[in-house]
């Protein structure tokens, strides 16, 4: 796993938004403020999101930006971002962001594992629940 | 409609709109599933489908694009990212032969 892919800066457990809009941002600001993304690519998440939804099941979205946006990524990336109240999505309650920014391939791996934690009821709730940093990058490199 | 015997299919592309979400996510999960059936996977953007693709897999609120992009492929449009039956019924078919009508 690529250094840097999961800043533990970027994980932030204990978030609250109200709605999923604002909860898109909220990654989006996540991504920007560890350097992985301009500025711009925050609205290109949003509308990207209003294309197809990003709910992936489990209480997981997976936010990230528009094609045209990857000029907007400085490096690739992955947040998570967790809403305990959890937010609206499009008719689906979501509790955990994972907000991705990719220019190359360096997530794969990363979305890899967190296809096999949603496919494992019981390791999704554990992801959901997480409270502490290091497990939630545990759970997932 | 395009028809595929499975053993002609040795591409899979998973297309979505930037490439970087939900198509890494299914495309993990496929080639993990077809690893000992020499059906290579790939995920790219859905305006980006390579020309050796043998079967395209997307959300169905992209299969107009796809099918422009992509003219005369077969083409599996899918409604969830993990677990979808459509998707399901295609690893089927390509382990146990038959055919793909997409």
């Amino acid at each position: 796993m690529r250094d840097g892919l999961l800043d533990p800066r970027a994980v932030l457990l204990h978030e609250s938004a109200s709605g999923r809009d604002e909860a898109i941002r909220r990654c989006g600001r996540a991504l920007a403020d560890v350097g992985a993304v301009a500025e711009p690519y925050i609205e290109a998440m949003l509308e990207r999101e209003r294309t197809i939804s990003t709910y992936a099941g489990e209480g997981f979205a997976i936010p990230h930006g528009t094609a045209a946006a990857r000029q907007d990524v400085l490096r690739d990336a992955i947040c998570v971002v967790r809403f305990p109240e959890g937010v609206d999505w499009d008719g689906e309650r979501v509790t955990v962001c994972v907000g991705i920014a990719a220019a190359g391939d360096g997530h794969v791996p990363l979305l890899a594992a967190l296809a096999d934690v949603l496919l494992d009821p019981a390791r999704a709730r554990t992801l959901r629940e997480a409270t502490e940093v290091n497990h939630v990058i545990e759970e997932l490199t | 409609m395009t028809s595929i015997d499975s053993k002609d299919i040795r591409k899979i592309v998973v297309a979505c709109d930037a490439g970087m979400g939900s198509s890494v996510m299914l495309a993990s999960q496929l080639r993990k599933q077809l690893k000992d059936s020499g059906v290579a996977v790939e995920h790219t953007p859905v305006n980006d489908i390579p020309a050796d693709a043998d079967v395209v897999l997307c959300h169905a609120g992209l299969a107009a694009r796809a099918r422009a992009a992509a003219p005369g492929k077969a083409l599996v449009p899918f409604q969830i990212f993990l677990g979808d039956p459509a998707v399901t019924r295609l690893v089927t078919t390509i382990r146990n032969g038959g055919v793909v009508d997409a």
